[in-house]
């Protein structure tokens, strides 16, 4: 019954858009409603779960989410704009064998309690590292000033991305 | 929380833009706002007209002593755009510190003078700058200021059928500006604005966030500014970030703290 009326509603709604985006280096297309946002996109069409998805205000950042490179909360941003894009999720961060240098970084520093708030600030800080200049503590704490962390109180977070921050710092970017 | 259901219409063309608009489909940018206001219920919009696409609404250039910002820049991309920085660096150093990293990566400056949010830094100090906006419409285009634009909370004075194109911030030779604010959670408690042409004689105090609306005053000299003279001026709004009574004291101490970091500030 329940079924039925939310098919018609798909079907009557206003048309789909057809999207194409690269999702951690795999190709995807999919025909979505305009309303559709990323994070949905992400976790129900495409299992991707890593993100999560809390304030829907763009206050929290658990939905962080990188589109051609810059962090953007999923919450609030239309999967019909990231057609053309490359969005990479916390699941593209390793290849399933060996840990992203600031995923084991954050795991030395115990960086994570419940771990909820973690996909997004890797996400963050993977943005800020990718950059054009190694970033200091301050650049650190500024950068990561809009997510939130309910259990670490910030300090082995900020620990945890400095450390990968010194290592690239010593080596061939630095 | 599910969006309401809405059409999205992705024009390619100014003229394309303008002929889709009408009461039930509104501009749509960065969705920063818009989306938030939908979600909440408080806008429920047949169609957005996604204006991303648009050339005349992208792009930074100086000419005839203006800086002319195209609606649809991101606030990440104005806090580090080489010309902004050589030009009008405390703008820069303005949209460096708006809301968070992401925020900065999806919000264009169109969109924040259009939703007219009383707690915007950027009204604030284009009030102070003297600056203006481009609004064209199927019937044609005019030039306002952004105080005529922004006249009330979350009340831009323009039609439903005009989009704002482009921001144009009049240029001074040896410019100095200091704009500092309190900010303890997303949005800032108080923004104050200072700006100093010397050889001119121009002076301008802005101070935003506070009330419903930025108010910008000009002055013959920097002596003129009297902190406590303009904390009574100011018409603070009380909320979750304080009372009438503290944010006056706020307003008083961060118009203080600008005029000390206009000393500090060359440019
Ligand atoms: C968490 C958070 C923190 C923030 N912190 C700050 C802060 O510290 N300081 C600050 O100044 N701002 C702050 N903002 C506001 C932010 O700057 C604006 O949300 C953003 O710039 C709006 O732009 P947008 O492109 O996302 O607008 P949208 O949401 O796309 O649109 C907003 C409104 O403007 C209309 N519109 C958009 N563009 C045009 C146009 N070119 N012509 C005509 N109408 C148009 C839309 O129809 C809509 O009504 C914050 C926002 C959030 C969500
Ligand atoms: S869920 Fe997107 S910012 Fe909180
Ligand atoms: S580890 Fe629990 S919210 Fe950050």
């Amino acid at each position: 019954m329940t079924e039925s009326v939310s098919e018609s509603v798909a079907t009557s709604g206003p048309p789909r858009v057809p999207v194409t985006v690269g999702v951690n280096g795999v190709s995807v297309s999919r025909q979505v409603e305009p309303r559709s946002v990323l994070v949905d996109f992400l976790r129900e069409d495409l299992g991707l779960t890593g993100t999560k998805v809390s304030c829907e205000l763009q206050v929290c950042g658990v939905c962080t989410v990188l589109v051609d490179g810059r962090p953007v909360s999923a919450c609030t941003f239309l999967t019909a704009d990231a057609d053309g894009a490359d969005v990479t999720t916390v699941e593209g961060l390793s290849d399933g064998q060996t840990l992203h240098p600031l995923q084991e970084s954050f795991v030395d520093h115990f960086a994570l309690q419940c771990g909820f708030c973690t996909p997004g600030f890797l996400m963050m800080s993977k943005a800020l590292l990718d950059g054009d200049e190694v970033p200091d503590r301050e650049a650190i704490v500024e950068h990561l000033e809009g997510n939130i962390c309910r259990c670490t109180g910030y300090e082995p977070i900020v620990e945890a991305v400095e450390h990968v921050a010194e290592k690239l710092r010593g080596g061939p970017h630095g | 929380m599910t969006l309401p259901p809405f059409a999205l219409v992705r024009p390619t063309t100014l003229d394309e833009a303008l002929r889709e608009l009408t009461e039930d489909s509104v501009p749509y940018c960065g969705g920063t706002e818009l989306l938030l206001a939908m979600r909440a219920g408080l806008h429920r919009p047949d169609a957005l007209v996604d204006l991303k696409r648009i050339p005349e609404l992208t792009g930074v250039r100086a000419g005839d002593g203006m800086l002319v910002i195209g609606a649809a820049e991101r606030h990440a991309d104005l806090a580090t755009h080489p010309l902004i920085l050589e030009r009008l660096p405390v703008f820069a150093r303005m949209e460096k510190h708006i809301g968070n990293a992401r925020v900065r990566n999806q919000g264009s400056i169109g969109g924040n003078l259009c939703f007219a949010e009383p707690k915007s830094d950027v009204a604030t100090l284009l009030m102070a700058l003297e600056a203006s906006v481009t609004l064209v419409s199927p019937g044609g285009r005019r030039t306002v200021t952004v105080e005529e634009l922004i006249v009330g909370p979350y009340y831009a004075e323009k039609e439903p059928d005009e989009i704002l194109v482009d921001v144009r911030i009049p240029l001074r030779d040896g410019l100095r500006g200091a704009y500092v604010k309190f900010q303890t959670m997303e949005r800032p408690t108080v923004g104050v604005a200072v700006l100093a042409d010397d050889a001119a004689g121009w002076y301008r105090l802005g101070v935003g966030a506070v009330g419903e609306v930025p108010l910008a005053w000009s002055f013959g000299s920097l002596a003129e500014i009297d902190p406590d003279d303009i904390a009574s001026r100011v018409d603070p709004t009380p909320d979750l970030a304080g009372s009438e009574e503290y944010k006056r004291h706020v307003t008083a101490v961060y118009v203080r703290r600008a005029l000390a970091k206009l000393e500090q500030v060359s440019s």
